[in-house]
């Protein structure tokens, strides 16, 4: 009748976000440089003005901001490559899976007849170094399905496909 | 009135359309408004500067000027709200609302019937003295309502709504007067509400009227509103005792005492001031509430839920079968003694920021709840829905074979830990939590968007994860937190199958003729009856695809509201001798033998 739903996997140890029938397809490691640039663009606007005032002012103790925002930037470029590799989406017969994050994971189911329209958005810095992101909108605006860093090629075809999937198996709402 | 009322074929071309306009009175009751709007503008912000104009003319002759300025305004707002209304025409077709606006930017907006979500028939209280309403169709998708026809006449805002009601049905008009004789085709009676027919041709084909090219016929159909019968209705000393029962007012209570202590403790009256900011949000917390709730009753139909509401502006919703998103029944810790409940609804044509349209009921009774979740899901889908409702609202840990959080989810939530919990059944998704916040969401298989897993930082420590249901904007956002990661991604597999199974087999966009092609036969268009029992009484449906039908088919044992046995629709006498009449309303041929007891029910609880 009703269903306690059983854990699949007996084994403790198993990742619960690693579905086991599931292939998944990484994103482009040019993502990865591109966030990196972003970052270091950061650490200009930054330090650049943290360091010339602790310079003219000349108390010691201010250079504490420039060495906390040295601190958070290698913390942070080290936690991008990371992130860029525990991003990753899979389309199987009926949904696209979309999975991301390391600190707070995520795992997004989007059946394809539930989609409302696809966004494909590539900025400047995404397209000099080729990378575009896919956007999938159903009706509810907590469905947080975004893949960046996809070669356009990849993108265009995605978009494409899951339009036609989408089509195929649409429902109202 | 009614003879302008037929709708056109798609194909008619839009100069084909059978453009109408609004009530005349419109103009007046919108330049009312902009006039009020410049008076309050100008009065909150622009003070000062009056009070220099007054100081510079004098008192006499500075009255002058402000009357002569109001008169201008006021002038200016009707002129423009004249010709606007001049250029505002609407249009019903067989598939569509159409609306063209503006007077500088043109706008012409298109509403298909078949992606229609609600309709509501609204009166504010200076309307509502002159006879007037607003009509108001949703759809899902942007803010505010697709289609807004302000204002139309109360018979023809009633009689457009059943027109629309039963266009998006898919099913033709009541019946088509006058009837030449001789013309078989016109005089057919289509009931709207006892069943498309669907051997009728001009039932089938959804072309109602066939015509008003045929010779010598100019037929008016009229669409009558589908017979309703109410369930629930809130007393008025319940809702005032409720408003009084809700946190708000006690929370300002405190402030209010502990301001006024430290003013008198600091000896220094000023502080007292703080609390008129308080005070006016409660004010408007207290009339917003009492005013939405005020005669808030709710009748079913074929068209679907029907709410009426409202002190001042009334406002009269039908939300059509199917198109509720999720509903959740929560309690504060005051309205646990009476055991009250207020039971909410996501309409995807309602958006996110309409409090007042997303209420099912604003303060049930259980056995009420009980109804008002049976509007929305006839069947809960397990054997004994009352039990079942019963450990959802008030139960712990897994009672009523919930799947609660585990041990380990204490850490991360000490206090409510207990009331996590989620079940599954045949047709919905039944979400449980809050200790003294009680809530309970139920998500409909078919209502399903997308789902998600996500995981933080400590959760992982403790192998928890959050299972999330992303719904329309609205209300409620079904979700259950720290179930154990295994049991949760398991859900979610499951949960994606189930979701696209019961896709396949629901979603009728037509709702009448779906049902009625499903069904086959004439008389069975389950929504001319309404049911007459609340989901507790309910034996479980089969869950076939010809269940469908937009209302339920439960026998009623014991009925909550007097039992009305079930007239159905007035059946229109047969104008037309030629028809073979196929109509045989018998609308109780079917209902009691489908609701089969719980014994063939596939039971697909076993499977992994």
């Amino acid at each position: 009748m009703t269903t306690t739903p059983a854990p699949l996997d007996a084994a403790d140890d198993a990742d619960p976000f690693d579905l086991h029938d599931v292939e998944w397809t990484a994103v482009s490691t040019r993502l990865t440089t591109a966030r990196l640039v972003v970052l270091g663009v950061w650490a200009v606007a930054l330090l650049v003005p943290t360091v010339l005032l602790a310079a003219l002012v000349g108390v010691p103790w201010l250079w504490a901001v420039p060495a906390v925002v040295v601190v958070l930037l290698v913390w942070g470029a080290l936690l991008v490559p990371r992130q860029v590799r525990a991003l990753g989406y899979a389309e199987r017969a009926d949904d696209l899976l979309v999975r991301r994050g390391i600190l707070l994971r995520s795992l997004v189911v989007v059946p394809y007849g539930r989609m409302q329209y696809v966004d494909v958005t590539s900025g400047p810095l995404a397209r000099r170094f080729g990378i575009a992101t896919v956007q999938l909108h159903t009706a509810a605006p907590g469905t947080d399905a975004t893949i960046p860093g996809l070669p356009p090629a990849e993108a265009a075809r995605l978009r494409d496909r899951l339009a036609s999937r989408g089509e195929a198996r649409l429902a109202g709402l | 009135m009614s003879t302008a009322l037929h709708p056109v074929p798609e194909s008619a071309g839009e100069e084909g359309y059978d453009w109408r306009r609004l009530h005349p009175v419109t103009p007046a009751l919108r330049g009312w408004k902009a006039l009020v709007a410049f008076v309050a503008i100008v009065g909150y912000q622009m003070a000062d500067v009056l009070r220099d104009v007054v100081g510079a003319l004098g008192p006499g002759r500075a009255w002058l000027v402000v009357l002569g300025a109001v008169v201008l305004v006021g002038l200016v707002g009707f002129v423009y709200s004249a010709l606007a209304w001049r250029v505002m025409r609407y249009a019903v077709t067989d598939t569509a609302v159409h609306l063209r606006t503006g007077l500088l930017f043109r706008q012409q907006r298109q509403a298909r019937l078949d992606r229609l979500q609600a309709v509501d028939v609204v009166q504010p209280l200076l309307a509502r003295l002159l006879g007037l309403a607003q009509l108001n169709l949703e759809v899902a998708g942007g803010t505010g309502s697709a289609v807004q026809l302000a204002f139309l006449r109360d018979a023809e805002a009633e009689s457009l709504r059943a027109q629309i009601l039963a266009l998006a049905a898919g099913v033709g008009p009541t019946r088509v007067a006058p009837a030449p004789v001789g013309d078989p085709e016109v005089g057919v009676p289509v009931d709207g509400a006892a069943g498309a027919a669907p051997g009728l041709p001009g039932a089938a084909s959804g072309l109602p009227g066939a015509a008003p090219g045929l010779p010598g016929a100019h037929p008016a159909p009229v669409y009558e509103a589908a017979p309703e019968r109410q369930v629930y209705e809130l007393p008025m000393p319940r809702l005032i005792v409720s408003i009084l029962r809700s946190t708000p007012p006690w929370v300002l209570l405190v402030a209010f005492v502990g301001v006024g202590v430290a003013s008198i403790m600091a000896g220094d009256a000023g502080a007292l001031f703080v609390i008129v900011p308080g005070a006016i949000g409660l004010g408007g917390y207290v009339w917003g509430r009492l005013n939405s709730g005020a005669t808030f009753r709710a009748a079913v139909s074929p068209d679907g839920i029907r709410l009426r509401h409202g002190l001042t502006e009334t406002r009269t919703q039908t939300v059509p079968p199917g198109r509720v998103q999720a509903v959740r029944l929560s309690q504060g810790p005051f309205w646990r003694g009476p055991d009250w409940w207020r039971v909410e609804i996501n309409v995807a044509g309602y958006g996110a920021e309409s409090a007042t349209e997303s209420v099912l009921h604003p303060v049930a009774t259980r056995a009420e709840a009980a109804v008002a979740l049976w509007l929305v899901l006839p069947d809960l889908g397990v054997d004994d829905p009352r039990a079942t409702l019963d450990a959802a609202l008030t139960g712990r840990d897994d009672d009523g074979g919930f799947t609660p959080a585990p041990y380990r989810a204490r850490w991360v939530d000490p206090l409510s830990r207990r009331r996590h919990g989620v079940l599954v059944t045949r047709t919905a998704l039944v979400m449980r939590s809050g200790r003294w916040w009680r809530s309970v969401v139920v998500v409909p298989h078919e209502r399903t968007q997308s789902i998600a897993l996500t995981q933080g930082p400590v959760q992982r420590r403790l192998r928890l994860a959050t299972f999330v249901t992303h719904s329309t904007p609205g209300p409620v956002t079904p979700q259950v937190e720290h179930l154990d990661e295994h049991v949760a991604a398991a859900l979610l597999q499951e949960q994606a199958r189930r979701a696209r199974e019961a896709r396949a087999v629901a979603g009728p966009e037509l709702w009448m003729r779906t049902a009625a092609a499903g069904l086959g036969t004439a008389g069975d268009v389950a929504g001319a009856q309404p049911p007459q029992s609340p989901v507790v009484d309910a034996a479980p449906a089969e869950a076939a695809p010809a269940d469908t039908a937009p209302a339920p088919t439960a026998p009623a044992p014991t009925a909550p509201a007097p039992a009305a046995p079930a007239p159905a629709a007035p059946a229109p006498a047969a104008p037309a001798p030629t028809a073979p009449a196929p109509t045989a309303p018998a609308p109780t041929v079917v209902a009691p033998v489908r609701p089969t007891s719980a014994g063939p029910v596939p039971d697909d609880g076993g499977r992994p």
